[in-house]
């Protein structure tokens, strides 16, 4: 054990110590409660390693970022820190640019490190973890193989490499630096000390993060923003027409207001193929040099929102080829993730209001996609039977006992259709609709179960919220701006 | 949490005299007591297996108990006589068995009326009288042949609540239930309970949670499952088939006009095609039911008790009529219901003497959805379980009167690829929307097949394909290798 530590640290002295660009990230993380959205969790500690890139930027995973309250970058022997903020941040390809919030202190005695091009199957990448003395340990592992893997948001992949390294566990997080010839090559997201493979984020996702990042405004990943399902039963591709040999993803679902669905695809479409390299009908394709990926690559990993992707499919036994204007993915109308933004609530007369969202469902625990109220899985589950009239699913969550909601006590996670009988199309429409009290005093809520309409005296729900933010309530309702 | 006392299967087999009796003398043979008209009951059941429907079922048996209360007129449980092939009633202190059938059977309340094939041996016991409601504290004996021994057990026990709770045979009904602090123990079942010599209740079930308690069916019970019967037929419990909502709070009490005075329940929910349907509205206020005031949480007052105002209907059989005096729109009207049956609901209820119905299709094993197959499946599909719980409230069963799932997958080279469909409902065959079984075999098994057939299902991403040409062989080799003799039961 001590040998191979000495052999890596002179072995990393060999190259142009690339160790001197690292820096600790520190950071508070805090959420909001799940059922209570106006507190706060008890905060967490996260640390990792950042690399010092031009510009004084650094750069490290969403993972360390995300609902940060307060972030901190500490020289590696931990003597010195400077607050920072955030610069540009994706969740989805779990990446993050930071820099000082203030002076940049102790950055300027590193040395800066520029991002390598990309790297292949086969190749040795070296990865850097600090150890509390300050000093750092390389260690090389090989690229097995690329694919497309997700490190954070739950169900986005992105190019990594998996990658055979034996890794110490010193260094906490797995937020760590990969190098190739002094320059940076990826991230480490993961490792497995069983199988001691890493998941490393590629270099062709993180410098296509920094291009984006570079003019100030975070554009982010393109989308081609549909579901696809493989064509491998030769029933079905009968039935298709699909040529028994050859490939093919079937379009399950075209978001509304996504690339494909600007580009006129629909719902049972096939994509035969993306910018001429054929899909095979399992989703997979033949990268000249990454060996076989995902087909989201081609989109995601191609060109920029803005680009264009040449699309062809097969409709009606039809074969047609689709010029593809490229966005990022829409909004779901059960966002997959909220991160560094508070989720809004709206509380009156102790009906506390809030936007169906999948952390509200996560909440229920392990099984939450059997615990979780079934109305709301529905949502999930099928949202375009909900879409219409609709930015967002309005949940009544639960009912605070007060005096104005006797006898509602046992009423909860109703999905709200309108109130004063105005079409409820997210929260801040809700608030709207309760702005206008009706001239008998008594607001009227339509919800999708019994007793299907709820009463709230308007006088009385007023009294009530006055006592909520005597008795430490922060606040009766956190909205957003509608586009 | 009650449990089922369900008969033990062959639970009677050690046998020893306590003691040595003497042989009893044909002349001086004593006068017949209440004791007496109190019989054994062996089972011989059949119990369909709803994974393999086309199989012939589980074979087993148990034993109960059931008492005489007229000619030719045993009484006994629902639970005891289920499912059976063969029933043979034993006379105390006799080991002749004689055989008898299922003549009423009520599963919503687990009471049954049994009869012998030749009631001659039994003229001249003693009928047991159904007597009146038991008072708190007061002492009842259990009667009855429970495990442990062959011969006749008598336990006493006191009147300990008298409650409304669930009957747990059906698994979904719920009645007036007088628990006593005796253990009813299996055998026991449908066995009488007595007080000054008449019956105050039939044993019925017990309780894992809870020793030395036992649950006992009332008379007020017994008598409406006797009164439906005279009829001929048994015709279920009536509901009104709404839903109440209490209306305690006052802002809604303004909304629906109504002073602050605690009266009156909200009508939240209808049953399409319920008894109330067509006459009921959602956003009815209820003021009285034949008569009795209806308080704010749905509670009327009869005869001194303070009871949920659902004790009238459960008095009342199909074709009696339900007097309401309700508010609409601020308007005080008259209302008046007929109660009839509603078959639908059964859905949610265990059914029995029932050969479960399928369609068996290239390797595809199709159901339709009951408790009985989700006992047998756990379901998880998000859809299923919703149309499901949506079935009689949201009137689902006017479009689709069953539920057609998809529940087993049988291993071929043609069911191969069928990935992802197991547990989900059907919608649509070959573009045409699903109503119930029968239609949806009719459909698949057409005589001029489209060259795929294509079943769609509730929530899946894309529909499930069959080349029709390939149907034929396959059916044929599938049936053969699994073993299934009948290629569809649709009743």
């Amino acid at each position: 054990m001590k040998t191979l530590l000495i052999f890596t640290l002179t072995l990393q002295a060999a190259f142009a110590a690339p160790k001197d660009s690292l820096v600790r990230v520190n950071s508070t993380i805090q959420t909001y409660s799940p059922s209570q959205p106006w507190e706060k969790t008890p905060p967490r500690k996260r640390s990792g390693l950042g690399t010092l890139l031009p510009d004084n930027k650094i750069l490290t995973t969403a993972a360390m970022a995300a609902d940060a309250i307060y972030l901190e970058l500490q020289s590696a022997d931990s003597t010195k820190n400077i607050p920072a903020k955030v610069v540009a941040i994706d969740y989805e390809a779990n990446l993050a640019l930071l820099t000082p919030s203030g002076e940049p202190g102790f950055l300027k005695d590193l040395k800066v490190s520029q991002p390598a091009g990309p790297s292949k199957p086969g190749e040795v990448i070296k990865i850097l973890q600090l150890e509390e003395n300050g000093d750092s340990l390389a260690t090389d592992g090989t690229i097995r193989s690329m694919d497309l893997i997700s490190t954070f948001v739950e169900g986005r992949f992105f190019l990594g490499y998996k990658l055979k390294a034996s890794l110490q566990t010193s260094g906490s997080s797995f937020t760590l630096p990969a190098f190739k010839g002094g320059k940076l090559a990826g991230i480490v997201t993961r490792y497995n000390s069983k199988d001691q493979i890493c998941d490393v984020i590629a270099a062709d996702i993180v410098n296509a993060f920094l291009k984006d990042a570079a003019d100030g405004s975070y554009a982010g990943f393109p989308s081609l923003g549909v579901a696809a399902s493989a064509t491998e039963d030769p029933h079905f591709r009968g039935w298709l027409k699909l040529p028994e040999d050859g490939g093919g993803v079937y379009l399950t679902r075209v978001a509304p207001g996504g690339s494909a669905d600007g580009a006129g695809l629909k719902k049972g479409d096939v994509i035969m193929s993306i910018n001429g390299l054929d899909i095979d009908r399992r989703g997979y394709f033949k990268h000249p040099d990454y060996g076989t990926l995902f087909w989201p690559h081609l989109v995601q990993g191609g060109s920029a929102t803005g680009g264009e992707v040449t699309v062809k499919i097969l409709r009606e036994g039809k074969s047609s080829d689709v010029k593809v204007t490229l966005k990022k993915a829409p909004a779901p109308l059960v966002p997959t993730y909220r991160y560094d933004e508070a989720p809004p609530f709206l509380i009156k007369g102790g009906l506390v209001f809030q936007e169906l969202s999948r952390a509200y469902l996560q909440a229920y625990g392990k099984e939450w996609t059997t615990r979780a109220p079934l109305n709301l899985l529905d949502v999930l589950s099928n949202p375009e039977d909900y879409e219409e009239g609709r930015n967002r699913v309005v949940v009544l969550t639960r009912v605070v006992a007060t005096e104005a909601t006797i006898g509602y006590d046992r009423i909860r996670n109703q999905i709200v259709k309108t109130a004063n009988g105005k079409p409820i199309a997210d929260l801040p429409s809700l608030a709207a609709a309760f702005a206008e009290a009706p001239e008998s005093g008594i607001h009227t809520i339509e919800t999708d179960a019994e007793p299907f309409e709820l009463f709230l005296d308007e006088k009385l729900s007023n009294q009530v919220d006055a006592q909520f933010l005597q008795r430490g309530l922060p606040s009766l309702k956190r909205l957003y701006e509608t586009k | 949490m009650t449990f089922l006392i369900k008969c033990f299967l062959f639970a009677l087999t050690a046998s020893f005299l306590p003691g040595q009796l003497k042989p009893e003398s044909p002349l001086n043979k004593p006068q017949p007591t209440l004791y007496d008209s109190v019989v054994k009951i062996e089972v011989a059941t059949q119990v369909p297996d709803y994974r393999t429907p086309w199989n012939s079922g589980r074979f087993s048996g148990g034993t109960g108990t059931g008492f005489i209360i007229g000619p030719n007129q045993i009484l006994t449980n629902a639970h005891v006589v289920s499912d059976n092939r063969r029933l043979m009633v034993t006379r105390r202190g006799s080991s002749q068995k004689h055989l008898a059938r299922v003549r009423h059977i009520a599963h919503d309340c687990d009471l049954a009326l049994i009869e012998l094939q030749d009631f001659r041996p039994f003229e001249g016991l003693p009928y047991l009288e159904i007597g009146g409601m038991p008072s708190l504290e007061s002492r009842v004996s259990a009667i009855g042949y429970p495990v442990g021994g062959e011969r006749l057990s008598v336990t006493q026990g006191v009147v300990s609540r008298i409650d409304f709770s669930s009957y747990s045979h059906s698994r979904a009904d719920s009645h007036l239930v007088i628990q006593i602090d005796a253990a009813i123990n299996p055998g026991n079942s449908g066995g009488p309970v007595v007080q000054d010599g008449k019956v105050v209740g039939v044993a019925f079930q017990g309780n894992t949670q809870a020793d030395n308690v036992g649950y006992i069916i009332p008379t007020p019970v017994v008598k409406r499952f006797l009164t439906d019967v005279t009829d001929g037929k048994y015709d279920h419990y009536m509901d009104l088939g709404i839903t109440p909502f209490p209306l305690f709070n006052p802002a809604m009490r303004r909304a629906y006009k109504l002073p602050a005075n605690g009266q009156g329940v909200l009508v939240a929910n209808v049953v399409p095609s319920g008894p109330a349907d067509g006459i009921l509205e959602r956003g009815d206020v209820l003021l009285s039911i034949d008569d009795n005031a209806i308080d704010s949480a749905g509670n009327i007052r009869i005869a001194g008790e303070f009871v949920d105002m659902n004790e009238i209907v459960e008095r009342k059989f199909a074709g009696d009529k339900v007097a309401f005096t309700l508010l609409r729109d601020g308007k005080e009207m008259k209302k008046e219901l007929t109660l009839k049956e509603f078959p639908y609901s059964r859905l949610y209820a265990i059914q029995y003497e029932k050969i479960p119905r399928y369609t068996f299709f290239a390797g595809l094993v199709f159901q339709p959805l009951d408790l009985n197959l989700f006992a047998t499946y756990k379901f998880d599909d998000r859809r299923l379980r919703q149309i499901f719980s949506d079935y009689v409230s949201k009137g689902i069963f006017n479009e689709m009167q069953d539920i057609v799932v998809l529940t087993r997958i049988e291993s071929d080279q043609l069911t191969s690829p069928m990935k992802g469909f197991q547990g989900k409902v059907v919608s649509k065959v070959n573009g045409t929307a699903i109503k119930d079984l029968h239609q949806f075999h009719e459909l698949l098994n057409a005589p001029n097949p489209p060259e795929y057939h294509v079943i769609e299902f509730n929530g899946a991403s894309r529909p499930l394909v069959i080349p029709s040409a390939k149907v034929p062989a396959a059916q044929e080799r599938i049936m053969t290798q699994v073993g299934i003799t009948k290629p569809a039961h649709l009743d």
